[in-house]
């Protein structure tokens, strides 16, 4: 009985402890696509969620006033979320039955709700299309990939994110060379640059030449990724079934990788964050580094100003680009009533329908026809380099287990460059460890 | 009146006043227990109700939106053959016995130094508890900046002609940096704990121990470290417990990284349920942390216990 007592009192305050503790103006604009459907005249109200930065929040919050004046019957109810938190919060607000009509997802999660059925392929007369090839015509070729299932459009990228090399004019200048004729081409002219640009202060770096992410798993898949593909090999099949992560060409990327840093680089020394991933750079601590265009407007705003250049992201072979483009787009939620769905996606269809307000405003490049001819296109910095590597590059890995395998790829990195790992034998481990998800 | 007087009487006969006597005591208890209530209710229905829940995912695979499927014991076996669990699980060990016996010791020397008649006693004793009201987010932001290469820390190193340390960017020293927080933050909260057992034994004890020619270190060793027992225990209990959940400061300043060096159970855990939606999986992780913390304490009380037999 003693001991009963002390079991309970043991579990009582195990229990009680464990759950109480730690405790930019806009130029000409396409004309807008016109819905061919009766539009609910009644009363509808939706719910649009959508991921925090500040000035994509401040052009959307725009768009839904400017739709509520179209549509006075409709009421947008907004909720934003931090990226790093959307994937979750939509995740278990979908499972609670709680979740948004609209909802704004990195393209490379939308697989996983794909195959959860909460999904809502787009409605083709909201459109105005006959067919789902026919709205996918209106895109750059494979614009549309990382959301169309089986046939099936399901989501619309409001951003298709080139990763292009962002370079410091000053610091290029400083170490006597000219950002446009001395860009790096390939990995191995970047290289050759980095003695030149890299200071080290007696055990201190006191300037990186270039660098690649260390901050988050996902950001490392992502230059790891083309760069494999540049070898001629891929991360994942087609299906997303098998994993390559320990092939000749992803051992041989993950060694580029290692030589690169230690050329150019010092991953013990970064104020780079997830919130602020660009800040070495910006801060003028790295002269040259890998981002996107939405990466432009932090730039212009920083001490660097209009003094830099991008051009494309670095190849093994240049007669050959492969680049990567990954982005975030809207959805609709397939279990909501059906006036809330025809609502949603004319709200989604009003919401693009402006791809040079998109990049004025928030730096948002959306990869549909056209939109390089547009007054803004042209005056935005290096958008042609930034299209050009959207036109060679293949989406952000799309799989159930995207997490799980930027995990896998992350852990294989940090171990090469933080201890000294073998490369193939870090990736056999990765291999090990994916496979085994994989098959379940 | 007849009836009235005849009532008068009824209640003024022993066996009312007893049976009386027992509604009051019943009254009391009852109205006892309808204060408890609210409490108890908020106890089960947010605390107790999801760990039993917990228990029940642990036996199904789960990814919040299809169906639970029942799979018996699979998470369980599973997780012994996962490397990555194991990694996790030493991590965690590791950052609990080197966190929680410095604060151990450190917290029961402050509290013996903050026991003393010093200068200024409350303003020390304040500003040594200043790390446990802080929030654990400000904690890791202000720490990150204080490990950066150019950082408060590296700055100190400098002074003793020390290298900088890449306290968060190095496999090798990126758990000893969220230890050392740990450390920081746990031992004012337990300082306290144990100045409160320090002033609860009696100073005759001391007196008379001294008369009989005990020195400082016979005092500490006959006299306070024994009667100090119960609170140990709590401390010991407590602080592992505490340890075994950190999750926060990992989170925030590391992710988990370099190469997995920080990942603590919790942090994986969580990155399991709500990074790779595999809820069945986090919740048989978190059935297996949780009989290891029972396992511990249990172990612990039993170790005390037989001292006092």
């Amino acid at each position: 009985m003693r001991l009963l007592t002390r079991l309970l009192a043991v579990a009582l305050l195990v229990g009680v402890t464990w759950t109480c503790g730690s405790a930019v103006d806009a130029g000409t604009a396409p004309e807008p696509m016109k819905p061919a459907l009766a539009f609910p005249t009644e009363p509808v109200t939706i719910e649009v969620w959508w991921h925090e930065y500040g000035p994509f929040t401040a052009y959307v919050k725009e768009l839904i006033e400017a739709y509520k004046r179209l549509h006075p019957n409709v009421t947008i109810n907004p909720t934003i979320a931090s990226s790093t938190d959307m994937n979750q919060k939509l995740t278990v607000a979908l499972a609670a039955g709680t979740g948004p009509d609209i909802m704004d997802a990195d393209a490379s999660y939308y697989v996983a709700y794909y195959a959860k059925g909460v999904l809502e392929p787009a409605n083709l007369d909201v459109f105005g299309v006959k067919s789902y090839q026919e709205l996918a015509a209106r895109y750059v070729s494979g614009g549309l990939a990382s959301g169309t299932f089986d046939g099936k459009i399901y989501t619309l990228p409001y951003q298709g994110n080139s990763m292009s090399l962002f370079i410091n004019n000053k610091l290029l200048a400083a170490a006597g060379l000219d950002p446009k004729r001395d860009a790096p081409k390939t990995w191995k002219d970047l290289m050759a640059m980095c003695p030149k640009l890299k200071k080290v202060e007696g055990k201190r770096t006191v300037r990186k030449a270039f660098e690649f992410p260390y901050h988050s798993p996902r950001w490392q898949l992502q230059d790891l990724q083309p760069m494999t593909e540049q070898f001629g090999g891929k991360i994942l099949s087609d299906d997303g079934k098998t994993a390559y992560l320990n092939s000749p060409e992803t051992v041989k990327a993950l060694t580029l990788w290692r030589d690169v840093t230690k050329e150019c680089g010092d991953p013990k020394n970064t104020k780079n964050t997830a919130s602020n991933p660009n800040q070495d750079f910006l801060d003028g601590f790295t002269a040259m580094w890998i981002t996107g265009p939405w990466a432009t407007p932090q730039v212009v705003a920083s001490p660097i100003k209009n003094d830099f250049t991008v051009v494309g992201l670095p190849q093994v072979d240049p007669s050959k680009p492969r680049t990567m483009v990954y982005g975030w787009a809207w959805g609709v939620n397939k279990n909501k009533p059906e006036k809330n769905k025809i609502v949603a996606w004319d709200f989604v269809r009003f919401m693009l329908s402006k791809p040079d307000e998109w990049l004025a405003k928030a730096g948002f490049v959306q990869p549909v026809k056209g939109v390089s001819e547009t007054e803004v296109a042209k005056r935005f910095p290096f958008f042609d380099v930034h299209m050009k590597d959207v036109q060679t590059a293949t989406w952000y890995l799309r799989s159930e287990n995207v997490n799980e395998i930027a995990q896998a790829v992350g852990r294989a990195v940090d171990s090469v460059v933080y201890d000294d790992a073998d490369p193939k034998a870090a990736l056999d481990a990765a291999q090990a460890a994916v496979e085994k998800v994989l098959k379940k | 009146m007849g009836d009235h007087l005849s009532a008068s009487a009824s209640t003024q006969s022993p066996l009312f006043r007893k049976s009386l006597r027992l509604n009051i005591a019943a009254k009391q208890a009852l109205f006892g227990y309808a204060i408890l209530l609210p409490t108890l209710a908020i106890i089960v229905i947010f605390r107790f109700l999801p760990m039993l829940q917990a228990f029940y995912i642990s036996f199904h695979e789960y990814d919040l939106i299809r169906p639970p499927r029942f799979i018996g014991f699979d998470n369980f076996i599973d997780l012994l053959q996962d490397p990555l669990f194991l990694h996790s699980a030493r991590v965690s060990v590791t950052y609990v016995v080197f966190s929680c016996v410095p604060v151990w010791v450190v917290s029961l020397a402050l509290a013996m130094l903050f026991n003393r008649e010093i200068r200024a006693k409350n303003f020390f004793r304040s500003a040594a508890f200043m790390p446990v009201v802080m929030p654990a987010v400000v904690n890791a932001v202000v720490w990150t900046f204080m490990y950066h290469q150019d950082g408060v820390v590296n700055t100190i190193l400098g002074w003793f002609t020390l290298d900088p340390i890449p306290w968060l960017r190095s496999s090798r020293w990126a758990l000893w940096a969220v230890i050392i927080i740990g450390i920081w933050r746990a031992t004012p909260y337990y300082m306290v704990i144990f100045l409160a057992g320090l002033q609860a034994i009696p100073q005759e004890y001391y007196d008379a121990a001294q008369i009989d020619g005990a020195d400082a270190w016979g005092q500490f060793r006959h006299i306070t470290l024994p009667l100090l027992k119960p609170t140990t225990l709590l401390v010991m209990v407590l602080s592992v417990i505490v340890a075994m959940k950190v999750f926060a400061v990992p989170l925030i300043m590391t992710g988990g990284g370099p190469a997995d060096s920080t990942r603590v159970l919790p942090l994986f855990i969580y990155q399991t349920a709500f990074e790779f939606f595999k809820m069945g999986r986090a919740a048989a992780m978190s059935v297996f942390l949780f009989a290891a913390v029972m396992i511990f304490t249990i172990f612990q009380i039993r170790l005390f216990s037989r001292g006092e037999e």
